[in-house]
């Protein structure tokens, strides 16, 4: 099977002006290149995998 | 708050487990039955799940207009409602699947992808608990057949609460008590001994269908579901039954 195109994966800009922390309910930043979504307020970079945002604190990479 | 969530426990079908640990029994069930999850919806409703889920998307009611709408469905990994929504409502009807089983959502996109659908529905791992949403973002949050599944389920009533629109809708679809004299012998019989076996034969594996079995009569009855959502916050409560009781669609509003 081949991938799919890249832009199949890409998140659903509509859907990133909703999306916030599960935490913390505050704003998130959204790293294209690392496929990342970072809430500053739970110090917290949940992963994108696939186009799906993960929005679990327990599968996030925790910032400094 | 000053408890430790470590000691406290919930129900797991008819065990009691350590709060902690359902979620992961949980995932557990649905990694076993995600590819089949719909056929043994088919199979093990008789196809019933269909009418009970239209009856939910005519309840949702999107518009056929033009007019936007949001629909969030919780724990609703195959897509299947989402889906039926987006369809039935008008060009500018969206939905989010926010599910906590990754492969849940993977059959999902997988088939949003098949029907065309990729840009109505956008697919969120995530906790019915602590909803990754802004608040105000939808017109209507429903639930199907997951909420037995969420161990606080007051937790989800208020997050689902939150996320909600002045004037939008929430709806819950899920088993309940079999209310019918006669029918109800026979469902237990079909429950506890028909159930597992379909499960064995067509997943491979009885225990996710025993888990679903007791986790039905686990759920609280829909007066006691009633008094969560008034108090959530939600108000013009009302259930429906169908089939015998055999499930309720459970409705309120954020005014």
């Amino acid at each position: 099977m081949n991938e799919p195109p890249r832009d199949r994966h890409a998140v659903d800009p509509k859907l990133l002006e909703i999306l916030v922390c599960p935490l913390t309910k505050g704003p998130l930043e959204y790293d294209a290149e690392k496929q990342e979504l970072i809430s500053r307020s739970a110090k917290l970079a949940y992963p994108i995998r696939d186009g799906i945002p993960i929005m679990l604190p327990e599968e996030a990479r925790a910032l400094e | 708050m000053g408890e430790n969530p470590a000691n406290r426990e919930t129900d797991f079908g008819f065990r009691n487990v350590p709060l902690a640990d359902k979620q992961d029994l949980v995932d557990d069930v649905f990694r076993k039955v995600a590819r089949r999850y719909d056929l043994m919806n088919d199979l093990m409703s008789g196809g019933l799940h269909r009418a009970w889920k239209d009856a939910l998307v005519t309840a949702i009611n999107p518009p056929r207009q033009t007019r936007a709408f949001r629909l969030l469905d919780v724990a609703g990994g195959t897509g299947d409602v989402a889906f039926r929504v987006v369809e039935a409502g008008g060009s500018a009807t969206r939905a989010t699947v926010l599910d906590a089983s990754a492969d849940m959502l993977q059959v999902g996109r997988e088939r949003a992808r098949e029907r065309g659908l990729e840009d109505a529905v956008s697919f969120v791992e995530g906790n019915a608990e602590h909803l990754p949403f802004a608040d105000l973002s939808y017109d209507a949050v429903s639930i199907a057949f997951g909420m037995r599944n969420v161990p606080r389920i007051e937790r989800a009533l208020g997050e689902a609460f939150r996320v909600l629109k002045p004037l939008g809708h929430f709806l819950c679809l899920e088993f309940s008590a079999v209310d019918v004299p006669g029918l109800d012998r026979l469902y237990d019989l079909y429950s506890f001994r028909i159930i597992p076996a379909l499960g064995r034969a067509v997943v491979g594996d009885a225990e996710p269908y025993r888990y679903l079995v007791e986790s039905i009569r686990r759920f609280p009855q829909p007066e006691t579901l009633a008094a969560m959502l008034h108090g959530a916050g939600f108000r013009r409560v009302s259930h429906r039954r169908m089939s015998g009781g055999i499930v309720a669609l459970h409705s309120g509003w954020r005014l």
